[in-house]
């Protein structure tokens, strides 16, 4: 038997970086199959005299799979896209706790995500990559008066 | 659909008959729901001879609404009939002699709504547990689960650590009140 | 006379011969079409369920879907009339906890309720190999 294919819903894996605590997965998903705490902190004003800015910070990111149903409604529904689909299984284990992935573990499955699909070869570029362009002939042209 | 309509009218003078979305329905009054459905079956032209569904909709906080549908194989057209009882008199006569089949169907709408069908041979639960007393489908019948079972979405990061904007509205999660 | 032979099917698994269990699939849903078709991988002769024979005792009892409220009494009275101690899989997310129908008014909340679970195997539906793998640990986890 052949593994499964590189779009199949095999795990989830999380992204920290990207996510913002904004709970959307966690209300969203139908089994209630994500726990998730977080806490805010205030970062310094950007400028001098300003409202100091809140940050929310992840404490606790889990995901229940006894009771995942594997519908990726947490994947589409996050705006920061934190979430990705990777092939690899979770793996049989001899209790039901030991099905609760924490934000390590979570971690650890972006390992098998595939990269994304190749653009058309005539399709505009990624927006990233026009941002970093306009920016870098804006430094140039800077540069040169 | 405006034949099958019209059709169902002349079989049926004393019940409503009203279509909508490419489904015709005729409400019929319970004292004449056994010989309403007896008539469509038996009608050449309605050849409802196949019962498709009969089901239950509880119209709270009005009564229950029992639905049938009646299929012509050979014409590949069905009509709906509905008829209804109010909720503290739950009872409807059983469609067991017109269309055996309908014996399981009528044994899950009494199990899930509470509704009795006067003449069934036997109304014991179908796929409910016996000896349970819950009417499921109920509108008032609460999901156990949803109230037990703490709602991982009502956590918010904004009630706890500083600069958290103070009372933000609580969200539920649907089936719950 | 029925035409049909009823018996009762018990599937030999032996996760390509590095073991050999008596697995009775207990099919209540849609986990027990995987379960099948890792028995079906698993045959020697392609296509073929490999089913056990008169003399195979069941060893593994494999939950493969929804448990209803309704059923649940002869899902344990099967694992009690079964002779000789038999491990229990719990195979896809119904059987682990009620799965999508963790709400339900008719459904148990995972056959551990029910019977001792040994394994618990997650997936909506498991794949086939994942049912492979269970075996395997249960077979002490040779690799």
């Amino acid at each position: 038997m052949t593994g499964p294919p590189p779009r199949s819903r095999g795990t989830i894996g999380l992204l920290e970086e990207n996510c913002t605590v904004c709970m959307l997965c966690a209300r969203e998903c139908p089994d209630w199959c994500l726990f998730i705490e977080g806490h805010t902190e205030l970062a310094p004003a950007v400028k001098e005299g300003g409202r100091p800015r809140t940050r929310h910070v992840l404490d606790r990111f889990a995901i229940d799979w006894s009771v995942c149903m594997y519908c990726g409604i947490c994947v589409e529904v996050c705006p920061f896209d934190a979430l990705f689909w990777a092939p690899e299984l979770v793996g049989a284990e001899p209790a039901r706790e030991a099905l609760v992935d924490e934000r390590e573990d979570l971690r650890a499955w972006l390992r098998g995500v595939p990269p994304p699909p190749a653009l058309d070869p005539s399709a505009e570029p990624a927006e990233e990559l026009l941002a970093a362009r306009r920016l870098e002939a804006i430094t140039a042209q800077r540069a040169q008066r | 659909m405006t034949d099958v309509a019209a059709r169902l009218a002349a079989v049926l003078p004393a019940a409503t008959v009203s279509a909508a979305y490419g489904v015709v329905t005729a409400d019929v009054e319970r004292a004449g729901w056994v010989e309403g459905v007896t008539a469509v079956r038996d009608d050449p032209e309605l050849d409802g001879t196949f019962l498709d569904l009969l089901t239950g909709v509880d119209q709270s906080p009005g009564g229950f609404d029992i639905v049938v549908r009646l299929w012509s194989v050979a014409r590949r057209t069905g009509v709906h009939l509905r008829t209804t009882c109010p909720r503290d008199d739950a009872r409807v006569p059983s469609l067991t002699g017109v269309f055996a089949g309908a014996a399981w169907h009528e044994r899950e709408v009494a199990e899930m709504f509470g509704v009795d069908f006067a003449g069934h041979p036997g109304l014991d639960p179908l796929l409910l547990p016996e000896g349970g007393v819950a009417r499921p489908l109920r509108k008032e019948h609460v999901l156990a689960s949803r109230v037990d079972v703490p709602w991982p979405g009502a956590v918010d990061p904004a009630d706890s650590g500083e600069g958290g904007r103070p009372s933000r509205r609580r969200l539920l999660p649907p089936g719950a009140s | 006379m029925s035409p049909y032979e009823v018996r009762p099917a018990a599937l030999v698994l032996t996760g390509s011969r590095r073991y050999r269990l008596t697995v009775l699939n207990v099919g209540l849903a849609c986990c027990a079409v995987e379960a099948v078709v890792a028995a079906l991988g698993d045959s020697e002769v392609p296509g073929e369920l490999p089913l056990a024979g008169p003399d195979d005792a069941v060893e593994v009892l494999v939950v493969s879907g929804t448990v209803t409220d309704k059923l649940a009494p002869l899902v344990h009275r099967l694992h009690a009339e079964l002779p000789g101690p038999v491990k229990v899989v719990s195979f896809g997310a119904c059987a682990n906890s009620g799965g999508p129908y963790w709400d339900s008014y008719s459904v148990t909340k995972g056959v551990h309720l029910v019977l001792p679970v040994d394994v618990w195997v997650p997936g909506c539906p498991p794949r086939p190999e994942a049912l492979l793998a269970a075996l395997q640990e249960l077979d002490g986890g040779a690799a």
